[in-house]
């Protein structure tokens, strides 16, 4: 009697067992209205978040792609170099007369060549993405130190505008929207497609995924073509929200964007995450920076927050991973 | 008073009982444990025989039971409490620092220091870890880097290790499953000198045959429950088996007659890393048995063919059509699969589930656009699952919590998934228990009487010689003889393979 009634409590317990993803937008509920409330009337109003938003959305569509990147077990840190690079390269381009929309595919043809030279480097030559992607964060920064001289350079471009400040129907920031298509789209490649798949058995076990006929290297080579196309993208919003493209744009971003996909639950060694949990992670962070700054928070202390709350997150995610097999 | 010390019970571990989430583990086992003596754990994957050990170890703790150590009442909360009472454990995946050297695995933790800066002692160490290898009877260099030795030279620095602090009880899991038969002679040697110096063993098996060589007494587990225990001495191997399996076992090794096609595939003067110019042909129908011991050859032959170890001269031919393979994919795409050695490591993705694992090899045909249609899906697992008998709980169900035995018909569920025709097992029945054995036994035969054709590696002799229509020796990269198998014999096939 004793062990059946111990087994059905155990099975309802799995049963109850809420997943990392639900219980982060939990979280995020709760923040969102606690700070709604302590932040009146400024954190819940037009003003406040359409800026934020916006200022999210570039780091939400590279934290997406990335997700992917980082699910099939490799990782780029040169994405913030990348966006520096094609600020720098936009506000050049348009600088000496380019039309706009010849200037956004050369920006995002740059984020192709830059995500294939990663790509190149890590599954032809087999230098750990750790190490390669580092190294070209360096470069892609370094190029657009070269191609602007250092200097920060107008950019001011109806086409280039719109990427960043437009609305549709007059009212939803463009960005928004590119934001919310490359959800969509990431999330359905992620958990329904057969690409995905790919990604999530490379991850998971590459040499049992090569040794089934899954081509890895090609399936990573082309995750690092799209992660620096997207991060290309990210570039161009970021040039058209500050009408300027200068070096240092980006910088620091990698950091941010990489903390987001881990606070979402993405695993470093590959196979687990999701796509909704990298939204949540990314919207956890923006709002808490957001928060903290209108309250008026010195940003040194924001930091400190935002270092503490990366940590915290992903302890409790060990905690729970080690109680699980304890359990067991 | 020296009989009473020798029958003196060292270990004693009574009503044991360990419940996880949906299935009693062990359900009130008690065993004990003589002085000097080795008992045989036997038992089938799920018996409950990993659990009872690591429960010993300190690993998991008891939900209810009592463990007693020479008489007194011991609560194990934790490894370091196991380890204090001389409780040893080696698993069956080695726990081996690989960029380390001989003697600094043997010391880990707690090597010899020098005052008064407490400097490691290198000469101390050396010399400490020959006196113990020697105690063991084996000669290995203690400078030697870890990851250079094979598998059963790990395992024995294992033992080693163990023996570094005094050792009461030694306890060894499944310690033969990769080794190859002189490996285990000698393997048997070192287990009777430690006998002799008065370690008590724990021998968990389900090797039957090592179980009557090594044993003294040996308890049967069977769905967490303890069968009975047994004198090795009056056991029948028909009974254990009972035991074992809850029901009579007539055939270990069940042969029907197939009939045997034409050729599909042939094999000219294939030359590749490891293998230096072997032919062969498989016919429709027929199981190839390759003999070879360690380094042989034989994995890096299959490789080859495979597509994972690269061809460097050299024909081969599937029905009669030259191809070439140069990568897994196209390998599976001229219908050629493999169930490799390892399938934790090359088989498997074990934190995915059943069906994610079925249709590995087979993802783009899970629907007609890019994405995967779940129905399909389910529906081709499903298929496998009943067809193989595989045993989960559902088909989300990660492989990692499947049995050895289930784990293997999954990755050869991959390969009929992919219509494999030509399908390559590289030790099937490695780390599976008897009644899964059987059943992969049997499955390899449907497979052939369906068409398809099989090339088996195996290191155990009654497996092959049973099996297997046809075996072909390798050794140092070549053939070094072929027999029909009612020409085979055990002598026949270990002398060619040590040519």
């Amino acid at each position: 009697m004793a062990e059946s009634g111990s087994i059905n409590d155990l099975k309802k317990k799995k049963e109850f067992k809420l997943n990392n993803t639900v219980v982060l937008f939990i979280v995020l509920i709760i923040l969102f209205a606690v700070f709604s409330y302590v932040g009146k009337p400024f954190f819940f109003s037009k003003l406040n978040l359409i800026p934020m938003l916006n200022n999210l959305s570039f780091i939400g569509i590279v934290a997406a792609v990335l997700t992917m990147v980082m699910v099939s077990g490799e990782i780029d840190f040169s994405v913030g170099g990348n966006i520096g690079l094609t600020a720098c390269l936009t506000a050049f381009l348009i600088d000496k007369g380019m039309p706009g929309w010849l200037v956004v595919i050369l920006a995002l043809f740059s984020g192709l060549v830059m995500g294939a030279f990663n790509g190149m480097i890590v599954t032809v030559i087999g230098v750990n993405s750790i190490i390669a992607t580092i190294g070209t964060m360096f470069i892609w920064r370094g190029i657009g130190y070269t191609l602007t001289n250092g200097e920060s350079i107008l950019a001011i471009n109806p086409v280039i505008d719109y990427i960043g400040r437009g609305f549709i129907f007059k009212v939803i920031p463009f960005p928004i929207i590119l934001l919310v298509i490359t959800f969509i789209i990431t999330y359905l490649v992620m958990n329904h497609s057969k690409w995905g798949r790919k990604i999530y058995a490379i991850g998971s076990n590459p040499i049992a995924s090569f040794l089934s006929g899954i081509n890895v290297k090609k399936v990573k080579f082309i995750n690092f073509l799209i992660c620096g196309v997207t991060a290309s993208l990210g570039g161009l919003i970021l040039t058209s929200l500050t009408a300027v493209g200068m070096p240092q744009h980006g910088q620091g971003l990698e950091l941010v964007i990489v903390s987001s996909i881990i606070l979402g639950g993405t695993a470093l060694g590959g196979g687990r995450g999701q796509i909704l949990g990298t939204l949540a992670g990314v919207l956890i962070l923006s709002i808490l920076y957001n928060f903290l700054t209108i309250m008026n928070i010195y940003y040194f202390y924001i930091q400190i927050v935002q270092g503490a709350v990366l940590i915290l997150v992903v302890s409790t995610y060990e905690i729970r991973q080690s109680l699980a097999k304890r359990r067991i | 008073m020296a009989l009473d010390n020798i029958n003196r019970v060292v270990l004693k571990m009574e009503n044991i009982i360990k419940v996880f989430p949906g299935v009693v583990a062990l359900d009130k086992v008690s065993i004990d444990l003589k002085k000097g003596e080795v008992l045989g754990i036997l038992g089938e994957n799920g018996a409950g025989k990993s659990t009872l050990i690591k429960i010993l170890a300190g690993n998991y703790i008891k939900d209810s039971g009592s463990i007693y150590i020479d008489g007194q009442l011991f609560d194990i909360k934790g490894p370091s409490e196991a380890m204090a009472a001389g409780i040893r454990v080696i698993y069956q995946e080695l726990n081996t620092l690989n960029n380390l050297t001989v003697a600094e695995n043997i010391f880990i933790g707690e090597q010899i220091v020098k005052t008064p800066f407490k400097i490691i002692d290198w000469k101390a160490m050396q010399k400490k870890a020959i006196d113990l290898l020697n105690i063991l009877n084996v000669k290995l260099d203690p400078s030697a880097i870890m990851g250079d030795l094979t598998v059963s030279e790990k395992q024995i620095v294992e033992i080693a290790k163990a023996l570094s602090k005094e050792a009461k009880i030694l306890v060894m899991d499944e310690p033969t499953a990769a080794l190859s038969e002189e490996e285990i002679q000698s393997l048997f040697k070192i287990i009777k000198t430690l006998k002799s110096k008065g370690v008590s063993i724990i021998y968990i098996s389900h090797r039957l045959k090592e179980i009557f060589e090594i044993t003294d007494r040996v308890t049967v587990l069977r769905d967490g429950k303890k069968v009975g225990t047994l004198n090795t001495k009056e056991a029948e191997p028909n009974k254990l088996v009972e035991m074992m399996v809850g029901r009579d076992i007539k055939d270990m090794y069940p042969k029907r007659v197939i009939p045997i096609g034409e050729n599909v595939l042939e094999v000219k003067n294939l030359k590749a890393d490891g293998v230096n110019g072997v032919s062969f042909y498989l016919r429709k129908g027929e199981i190839l048995g390759i003999f070879g011991l360690l380094g042989s050859g034989r994995t890096s032959l299959v490789n080859a063919l495979f597509g994972a170890n690269k061809i460097i001269s050299g024909e081969i031919l599937i029905n009669n059509k030259k191809v070439k393979i140069k990568t897994p994919s196209s390998a599976r795409d001229v219908r050629v699969g493999l169930v490799p050695l390892d399938r934790k490591v090359e088989g498997l993705a074990l934190i995915m589930g059943v069906k994610e694992n079925i249709t590995l090899s087979n993802i783009s045909d899970l629907g007609k656009s890019f994405l995967i249609s779940k129905t399909i899906e389910r529906n081709r697992a499903q298929k496998w699952v009943s067809e193989l008998g595989i045993k989960t709980p559902s088909l989300e169900q990660e492989v990692n919590s499947l049995s050895g035995g289930n784990q293997q018909k999954v990755v050869l569920a991959k390969w009929l998934e992919s219509g494999s025709q030509i399908i390559i097992l590289n030790e099937p029945t490695r780390g599976i228990d008897v009644g899964a054995k059987i059943e992969i036994y049997k499955l390899m035969q449907d497979l052939c009487e369906r068409g398809s054709s099989i090339i088996m590696i195996s290191s155990e002799l009654p497996e092959i010689l049973s099996i297997a229509d046809r075996i072909i020796v390798m050794s140092k990269g070549r053939f070094t003889g072929e027999y029909l198998r009612e020409n085979a014999s055990e002598e026949k096939l270990l002398h060619d393979a040590c040519i």
